[in-house]
């Protein structure tokens, strides 16, 4: 059949996840470990025919009944960090999830929320983004709320339900409004009619509309004050979907947020006000992140809201673009929303193998606190040093990616020649500064010569959680040295991205 | 060939790094051959590259987008700084053999040594914005995980965490600075910033200049951020040598007579550098009178002695601030090795419990009274002339307060100096050990640091030259127009008279015991730090305070949470049709 490659990117993993559970079931768990493995490896090759001819012939449309498609450079972005992050996932997972109750669940839903991410990805008009955001949430409660035995699970599950559910609503009112001040649900249609009704009663309704969808999605990517959800949600799910929601599902938000909202702008200041409001956020979030995540003594949690702060610079990047018009701000965020996938699904991993060396593997569901990670290096020197680089990388050191991906959204922030700009630069630069104070002794602990008791009784750490934590070690050092490695992705991203308004 | 040697420079330390990291912790000897090799070759490349100076940018790799081009220039001032690091760096690694023998974890202590010494090179030799400040951190990354190597002494975690905030907080002004450069010129190219300067906006200009004022008074532990300087000397002791006295604390200094040229005209610019200049060296000098640690003695002198360098460039001499570089980071490593030696032999680093080692350890009481003869500022030695450069330049070209406080200064120097030397070496042993004088390993890096103590200072010509060629406005000087010019000036005999008083004041120490008790105020302040580290205390305990006052309001009560997106969403509406924040 001749479909378009990026059609494929969509439909081998959600195809795949009803075939891997059935075989995960007829077959045994160890069938559905392989085969989700097997189905993320083979994506890689339409994703590289995708990838080749969105360079060649820019982006493609694909279009059934009433819906399009349309795999643009963001697209391609997005397909990336969800089929490598999750392909990592995915291996690192065999392990840590081998003997639990429902494992081929877990393969199989993790499987459909890839698929249906690059799906999001592509989605061209309101509603189909709706539904593809939808599907997303649907199959990533089943994941959070995957230990279905453990109260705190079930409480973080519920949690993420609920306040998605308020935002979903939203957003569902959102289009409404859109719909019912435009008659359009069509991205590109919208936009038009966005710049037509400028001075008309019709703008009450858009610009409702831009309030009710910045909330709605702002649920999903944890703007601060929406984000009470995710600390639970992040640090009680399995370590590998704690990697995909950090690394992949957040950004996934951002992305469907700034999709949906940009055609509404127009012409005119509607887009510097927007821009004044995820600057707003921006600075709210980068600020809350790091001083709640310097009290925290799990390591999952820290992390979980760390990545609050990580939101922050990527809406630095976006609002300084959608503010001034800086494209380099946009590609700023566009390579942060990349780095940080990588850094915090490395951080989130390492600290997941050593959760599961520590305790899983003794069948213990502990959290893993600092304490706990005393004298790791000893021990487990790859996972130590895999999870060193990636906190060091996400307080922006060198020579790694957080570096340098914080670096182009600041050049944007200052390049925009305005002060409120350039003073949240300078308060982002102070923010990566405070969060060395609780990344920096997560690190000195692992190198104490002093093991915990929890080390001591480790388990050896298996072969297919090293080898992730090896590749994505590597990579965050590489784009540390040589950002240019990823202009490919990061370039057309943010390109379809200042497109869309 | 300049390429060649630069890229050698740098990436030769950086592979030792992973070389010696991959040999494995259960392989020592193994290690420390690799690391003495792969520092010893850099340090060789590094010397190569005197031969190939110039101001001409000799690497260019083009990234692209917001990252421009990735240049290294090989020029006079580079390759200078380049050269120090490596080949102390050799000379650290060397020492280290020795000094680390039998510690746990080698592989971790030597690639951070490594990656410190091409960091630095790199951070010398580059000629683009953006890798001058990729490599300032990676040296505070190394500085870092060097100072809290020990990570199970709670006060090595803490000093290494403490040098790391403190030196990223001043970054940021490197960071605003470099950007804002960036912005204005579309460029990352010095040179390009240097020769457009003048074009910028005065205000600009100004905030850039103070911005890397900032960073490099952090860098250089100058006041009010040298509050690190002496916690760090919790790292072991080579490292103290290497990247605490003789390399990293110096890059502050490079930043500034890099970009004295640019930053010239903005009022007040260069006052205000001789001012941190003076201050820091006055202050540093009366702590160093009441430390009683060896390490922090060396500390607080090295923290004096950067104030000597800074002020230099206030006066606008960077040839002689650059010129004390060279002096103390021979001498002050000297003195840091020697220091290691006897910590190694004696097990603590206290000097109210050592006294009378002289007899025990003849070798390292040579080579440390070199050493501190050139701190204190005694001819013939490579500190004394350095020292009568900076204050002659001061004299001429600088405020009045400056040279007299920097006068006092020398006095001051001369004082804890010899207390120092007196209370180690010499008098009564205070405690009982069984010493040993320096093996080998330790003894090469002692001898040739304290040979380099006795000559540098005739490399004048030759400094002067490499130095021209890169600094605007500087000419080249023969040594003996320099020597002949010191010796027959009046502030000479001057800054001699100073220095021999506060020699004096310490051989009649018993006699001024009625002055030293009307300055006991001044030195119960002097411990406290003269009050700066209230100020680090005060702002943790507000950052803290303010966490867990956030803390509260993360209720995880569903209902709570509800209402936040609910709030959120009014406030949203608010923005978006009240017409924006402003």
């Amino acid at each position: 059949m001749a479909l378009h490659p990026f059609l494929w990117l969509i439909l081998i993993p959600v195809l795949a996840s009803p075939v891997v559970y059935l075989a995960g079931r007829l077959a045994g768990a160890a069938m559905a470990r392989w085969l989700a493995f097997l189905t993320l490896a083979v994506t890689g090759a339409p994703f590289a025919l995708a990838a080749q001819d969105l360079a060649a012939n820019g982006a493609a449309t694909f279009t059934l009944g009433l819906v399009k498609l349309k795999f643009d450079g963001l697209s391609l972005l997005l397909a990336a960090l969800a089929l490598g992050l999750g392909a990592c996932v995915t291996l690192f997972s065999n392990a840590y999830m081998r003997g639990e109750a429902g494992e081929e669940k877990y393969y199989a839903a993790l499987l459909a929320m890839i698929g249906v991410i690059v799906g999001l990805g592509c989605a061209n008009d309101l509603f189909n983004l709706w539904i593809w955001f939808e599907a997303m949430a649907v199959a990533s409660y089943m994941l959070v709320a995957f230990y279905r035995d453990q109260p705190a699970s079930l409480e973080a599950g519920v949690k993420y339900l609920v306040q998605s559910a308020v935002g979903s609503v939203l957003v569902m009112l959102g289009i409404a409004a859109v719909f019912g001040a435009t008659g359009q649900l069509s991205l590109q249609s919208i936009a038009v009619a966005a710049q037509a009704s400028a001075t008309q009663a019709s703008a009450v309704g858009l610009l409702a509309a831009g309030a009710l969808m910045t909330v709605g999605f702002g649920v999903k990517a944890a703007l601060v004050p929406l984000h009470t959800w995710l600390p639970d949600a992040h640090s009680q799910a399995p370590s590998g979907i704690s990697a995909m929601l950090s690394g992949v599902v957040i950004e996934a938000g951002l992305i469907a947020l700034l999709r949906a909202v940009a055609p509404l702008l127009g012409e005119g200041d509607a887009g510097a006000r927007f821009g004044q409001l995820l600057l707003l956020f921006a600075a709210l979030n980068m600020i809350l992140g790091n001083l709640l995540a310097l009290k925290q003594t799990q390591v999952k949690r820290m992390l979980a809201f760390s990545s609050l702060s990580h939101v922050g610079y990527m809406l630095l990047g976006f609002g300084v673009a959608a503010y001034t018009g800086q494209a380099a701000a946009a590609q700023g965020g566009v390579f942060h929303m990349l780095s940080h996938g990588l850094m915090k699904g490395l951080a989130f991993l390492a600290a997941g193998a050593l959760l599961y060396t520590l305790y899983v593997a003794n069948g213990a569901h502990g959290p893993l606190t600092v304490s706990d990670l005393n004298g790791a290096a000893r021990r487990y020197p790859l996972a130590a040093l895999a999870l060193g680089i990636a906190v060091l990388g996400l307080a922006g050191l060198p020579p790694l990616v957080g570096f340098m991906s914080k670096w182009q959204i600041f050049v944007g922030g200052f390049q925009a020649g305005d002060t409120l700009a350039a003073l949240l630069v300078i308060f982002a630069a102070l923010n990566s500064v405070l969060s060395l104070t609780y990344y920096a002794p997560l690190v000195n602990a692992m190198y104490r010569r002093q093991t915990s008791d929890a080390v001591r009784r480790g388990r050896a750490m298996p072969l297919t959680m090293v080898i992730p934590l090896v590749v994505m070690s590597i990579l965050v050092v590489a784009l540390g040295m040589w950002p240019a490695l990823v202009e490919g992705l990061t370039g057309p991203a943010s390109l379809a991205l200042v497109a869309g308004k | 060939m300049a390429a060649t040697f630069i890229t050698l420079t740098i990436g030769l330390p950086w592979l030792g790094a992973l070389v010696v990291w991959v040999a494995g912790d259960q392989r020592p000897r193994a290690q420390h051959a690799l690391a003495v090799v792969f520092a010893v070759a850099g340090g060789l490349s590094g010397l190569a590259l005197l031969t190939t100076t110039s101001s001409a940018v000799a690497i260019r790799l083009p990234v692209g987008g917001a990252f421009g081009d990735f240049t290294f220039v090989a020029d006079g001032l580079g390759v200078f700084l380049a050269v120090v690091a490596t080949v102390i760096g050799s000379l650290a690694v060397i020492f280290s053999v020795e000094y680390m023998k039998g510690e746990a974890q080698l592989g971790r202590y030597y690639a951070f040594v490594l990656l410190f010494i091409g960091a630095m090179a790199g951070l010398a030799l580059t000629g683009s914005l953006l890798l001058l400040f990729f490599f300032w951190e990676v040296t505070a990354l190394t500085s870092y995980a060097l100072i809290s190597f020990h990570n199970d002494d709670p006060k090595a975690v803490a000093g290494g965490i403490k040098a790391l905030i403190i030196t990223q907080l001043g970054g940021v002004g490197l960071l605003a600075g470099a950007l804002l450069i960036y912005a204005h010129l579309g460029s990352y190219e010095i040179s390009a910033f240097l020769a457009g300067a003048d074009a910028l906006p005065a205000d600009l200009r100004a905030i850039i200049a103070f911005g890397f004022l900032i960073a490099a008074a952090a860098k250089s532990a100058q006041a009010p951020f040298h509050t690190w300087l002496p916690d760090a000397m919790e790292a072991p002791t080579p490292v103290s040598a290497l990247i605490h006295a003789a390399t990293m604390v110096n890059a502050g200094v490079y930043l500034l007579a890099r970009f004295f040229p640019a930053f010239e005209a903005v009022p007040g610019w260069t006052t205000a550098v001789a001012l941190v200049g003076v201050v820091t060296a006055l202050l540093a000098a009366c702590m160093a009178i009441v430390a009683n640690d060896l390490k922090r003695v060396l500390a607080y002198s090295t923290v004096s002695q950067l104030g000597y360098m800074v002020f230099a460039i206030g006066c606008g001499s960077a040839l002689a601030s650059q010129f004390h570089l060279f002096s103390h980071a021979v001498f002050k490593a000297l003195l840091f090795l020697g220091a290691g030696a006897v910590i190694h032999a004696i097990g603590t680093r206290d000097m109210q419990q050592m006294g009378g080692l002289g007899k025990h350890m003849p070798l390292v009481r040579v080579v440390f009274v070199i050493g501190a003869g050139a701190l204190a500022g005694i001819p013939p030695l490579n500190g004394f002339w350095s020292k009568e450069l900076v204050l002659e330049e001061g004299l001429a070209h600088g405020p009045l307060w400056g040279y007299i406080g920097m006068l006092i200064g020398a006095g001051l120097t001369a004082f804890y100096t010899a207390r120092m030397v007196w209370l180690v070496f010499y008098g009564e042993p205070r405690g009982h050990y069984h010493t040993h004088d320096a093996r080998p390993a330790m003894a090469v890096p002692l001898v040739l640091l304290a040979a380099g103590t006795l000559t540098t200072w005739l490399l004048f010509g030759p400094f002067s030259a490499l130095l021209a060629g890169a600094v605007p406005g500087l000419h080249e000087e023969s040594t003996l127009a320099f020597v002949s010019k010191v010796v027959t000036d009046p502030a000479t005999l001057l800054a001699l008279a100073v220095v021999a008083l506060g020699l004096l004041a310490w051989q009649q120490r018993s006699r001024l015991s009625g002055i030293a008790a009307g300055l006991r105020a001044l030195g119960q302040a002097a411990a406290q730090g003269f009050g700066f580290e209230a100020v680090n205390r005060f702002v943790a305990r507000i950052t803290q305070s303010a966490a867990t006052a956030l803390q509260r309001t993360q209720t995880g009560e569903l209902n709570w949470n509800a209402a936040g997106i609910a709030g959120a969403l009014i406030i949203v509406l608010i923005i978006l049709a009240g017409g924006g924040i402003r």
